[in-house]
């Protein structure tokens, strides 16, 4: 004879992973995050272009190229680009149409009697104001060095003249020189850590109210809780759907692996910097993690974040439980879930802010609050924002919430399942709540 | 077996149901009736632990309704209360591993049971495919699947043709030879007197009729004269202890409020010419159904 409560956890796991919208969702989840970690391969197969080089052609007047074209080579190693430099003997206006579709410029120097020489910077697009900054000095630079030498001057006086003023960057507050890294690696942690958190709590808060509504919109409720306790239910509700967000995880890892699998194939790299935007730039985020050695730190703060992690998941569990078993149709439930969407999302807003105000008190406070925690804490412990002391806190608060919830919201639970009439609903809640 | 006593349950104010006490013996099918709110739904709650009383006792061969002895309870619910995007088979194997039966003796017990309602080719079919009646054939499977010592039916035929309405009855009446105790509510009163023994009417939570069938309609003074005769309307209403007279084609039917005046209508009656029929009668529990809680709600 099976036991109840893991015939109940076995049943509503297996009814949620053998529904076709659980086996769709997922394939359009693989094809998405295939495409998304492949971006560029996409884009450049139907005839876009992710390459950043171009090519600056310049048609020169002046007979200044040599000196220009030194000047304009250093852009590569600030920019990080392959830009090659080439003079052309073609008319501008010849050129002006080979410049149709691409991302090459046109640099036309003439000569001029007071201001050695003028420039003209032309593009088929808009071009990046970095990139357009970098070509206005380099041509400053080319200016100065003409200048200098049409005044026969040394050339050890000319690179006096020339070359930039050696500066050294002093930062008194020891907490902001970390500013940087922080905020390159909680970009990075709210792209890989917080969002796909975000989408389980939403899945696990659907599951629970899908199931829990469906019994009582059935009836079927009534045959259930007369042959088990409500504890028994509640709880299997409660396990199953967090076993299912356990198994939607690790398919959404999966699914990341196998994007990058097929990224190998295609380009032969799993560089996927090219891809998204360069807060995933690995080689960076791996440089940081060095840094803040966090190898060193893991040794606690997985443990931490994993209690962090149980715990979240099962006060959103128990919410989405309790919440469910008040409603009488899913329409009802879409509506008291929303406080627990619109709770999770201001913790995933409160990660993107903090890349924004490092250090933020503010936002340190609110990686202790219960259900926002979740999103904030773990990425804020990683870059070393808060202490362990902190999380310490979280966890405890956690701890009480769900003690909370279990002591009360299973009275709640009782009362709420039998019920399908929406008169004075929240009175009646109450009132279970407060009955031993 | 059953024994329901001085029961009483409230929900905050309102009061559901109140003071009422009944048993239900071993092949016994017991009715429990009453319009819609009446209180029969808290009662069958109650019955199956899903509520406590506020007052009063509830116990299976003396013994406190917990879910060892829920186990051996059978309920099926008004309304259906089936998993729909689950198979026959799923649902039966849901039902009855919560009911502690192990999943071969669930899966045999199933066949028999799909082939006694004809509808073996079933077994793996999802039930939101099937017919309100076929639904109502599985649901009723699910309420049996564990032999029930008790079984607990609120409306079993509802949705079901005259031909399923019987081949039900003879599966309830096969269970009552099995000594099955069978709690029994329709609003169909037809049904009620065709299968109950002893049955209760509940209004407003309150017991206004109880006992068994042939009593109750024993007791019950007011009894029913049908006539065919050359007579007309105006000289049957005007008979002493004559309290209502219905036309219906060539025939009459006078409700007299004591047996006792059926005598001042025989006395009447045979003076005339053409008569044809006279037939004193109880009133069906239909009619002393609708007679009783009529007067509960003042009509």
């Amino acid at each position: 004879m099976e036991n109840k409560f893991k015939f109940l956890v076995k049943m509503s796991f297996l009814r949620k992973i053998k529904n076709k919208s659980f086996i769709i969702g997922n394939i359009i989840v693989l094809i998405i995050i295939a495409l998304l970690v492949n971006i560029d391969s996409v884009v450049s197969f139907f005839g876009g272009d992710f390459n950043d080089n171009y090519e600056i052609r310049v048609v020169d007047n002046a007979n200044y190229y040599d000196d220009i074209k030194k000047d304009l080579s250093s852009i590569n190693n600030s920019l990080d680009k392959e830009i090659k430099i080439n003079k052309t003997d073609k008319k501008v206006k010849e050129e002006e149409k080979n410049l149709k579709s691409t991302k090459d410029i046109l640099l036309v120097i003439d000569k001029d009697e007071t201001n050695v020489f003028t420039a003209k910077v032309i593009s088929y697009s808009y071009i990046d104001n970095l990139d357009y900054e970098y070509i206005l000095g380099a041509l400053n630079k080319s200016k100065v060095r003409i200048a200098v030498n049409e005044l026969n001057l040394s050339d050890e006086d000319v690179n006096k003249l020339s070359s930039n003023v050696n500066t050294k960057r002093v930062i008194l507050d020891n907490n902001s020189k970390g500013e940087e890294k922080s905020k390159t690696l909680l970009s990075f942690l709210s792209l890989v850590v917080v969002l796909p958190c975000f989408m389980l709590i939403i899945f696990l808060v659907q599951m629970i109210g899908a199931e829990i509504n469906e019994e009582k919109q059935t009836r079927s409720m009534e045959i259930i809780i007369g042959n088990v306790s409500v504890k028994t239910h509640f709880f299997s509700k409660v396990v199953a759907s967090n076993l299912f967000i356990l198994l939607q995880g690790f398919l959404l890892l999966l699914y990341s692996f196998i994007g990058l699998l097929i990224r190998k194939a295609v380009t032969g790299s799993i560089n996927i910097t090219n891809s998204v935007n360069s807060s995933l730039n690995i080689a960076d985020v791996t440089s940081i993690f060095k840094d803040i050695n966090l190898i060193d730190k893991l040794s606690y703060i997985i443990p931490l974040i994993l209690i962090l992690l149980v715990l979240s998941f099962l006060a959103y569990s128990l919410l989405a439980g309790i919440l469910a078993s008040m409603t009488t149709n899913m329409e009802n439930f879409s509506q008291l879930q929303t406080p627990l969407v619109v709770i999770n999302l201001i913790g995933y807003y409160l990660v993107i802010l903090s890349s924004l105000f490092p250090g933020a008190f503010f936002i340190k406070v609110m990686s202790c609050i219960p259900l926002i925690s979740i999103s904030l804490a773990p990425s804020l412990l990683i870059s070393g924002e808060i202490s362990v002391n902190l999380i310490i806190v979280a966890i405890l608060l956690l701890m009480l919430l769900d003690y909370l919830l279990v002591k009360y919201g299973l009275r709640i639970y009782k009362a709420g399942i039998l019920n399908y009439s929406e008169n004075n609903l929240w009175k009646k809640m109450f009132k279970a709540a407060k009955e031993r | 077996m059953l024994s329901v006593k001085n029961v009483t349950k409230y929900y905050g104010d309102k009061r559901a149901v109140n003071n009422i006490s009944f048993d239900v013996k071993e092949g016994e099918i017991f009715g429990l009736l009453g319009v819609n709110g009446a209180g029969k739904t808290t009662t069958f709650r109650m019955i199956m632990n899903l509520l406590e009383p506020t007052s009063g006792k509830i116990t299976f061969n003396n013994k406190k309704i917990d879910y060892d002895i829920t186990d051996k309870i059978g309920f099926l619910t008004e309304e259906r209360s089936l998993l729909t995007k689950l198979t026959v088979k799923e649902q039966i194997i849901y039902y009855g591993t919560l009911k502690s039966i192990s999943k071969d003796i669930i899966l045999k017990r199933l066949d028999e049971l799909l082939e006694r309602f004809n509808i073996s080719e079933y077994k793996d079919v999802k039930i939101n495919t099937l017919s309100k009646g076929n639904q109502q054939k599985i649901q009723f499977i699910s309420a049996i699947i564990n032999e029930p010592k008790l079984l607990i039916l609120d409306e079993p035929f509802s949705g079901l043709d005259p031909i399923n309405i019987e081949l039900f009855k003879s599966v309830i009446l096969d269970l009552q030879k099995k000594k099955t105790a069978i709690i029994f509510s329709s609003h169909r009163m037809d049904h009620v007197e065709m299968l109950c023994e002893k049955l209760l009417i509940l209004v407003k939570g309150e017991t206004v009729l109880e006992g068994s069938l042939k009593k109750i309609k024993d007791d019950f003074k007011v009894k029913k004269i049908s006539i065919k005769a050359d007579v007309s309307k105006k000289e049957l209403e005007s008979i002493k202890g004559v309290n209502k007279v219905y036309k219906d084609n060539d025939s009459f039917t006078l409700y007299i409020d004591d047996i006792k005046y059926s005598k001042n209508v025989f006395d009447y009656i045979k003076k005339k010419d053409n008569v044809s029929k006279y037939e004193v009668s109880p009133l069906s529990l239909e009619e002393i159904f609708i007679s009783k809680v009529g007067t509960f709600y003042g009509k």
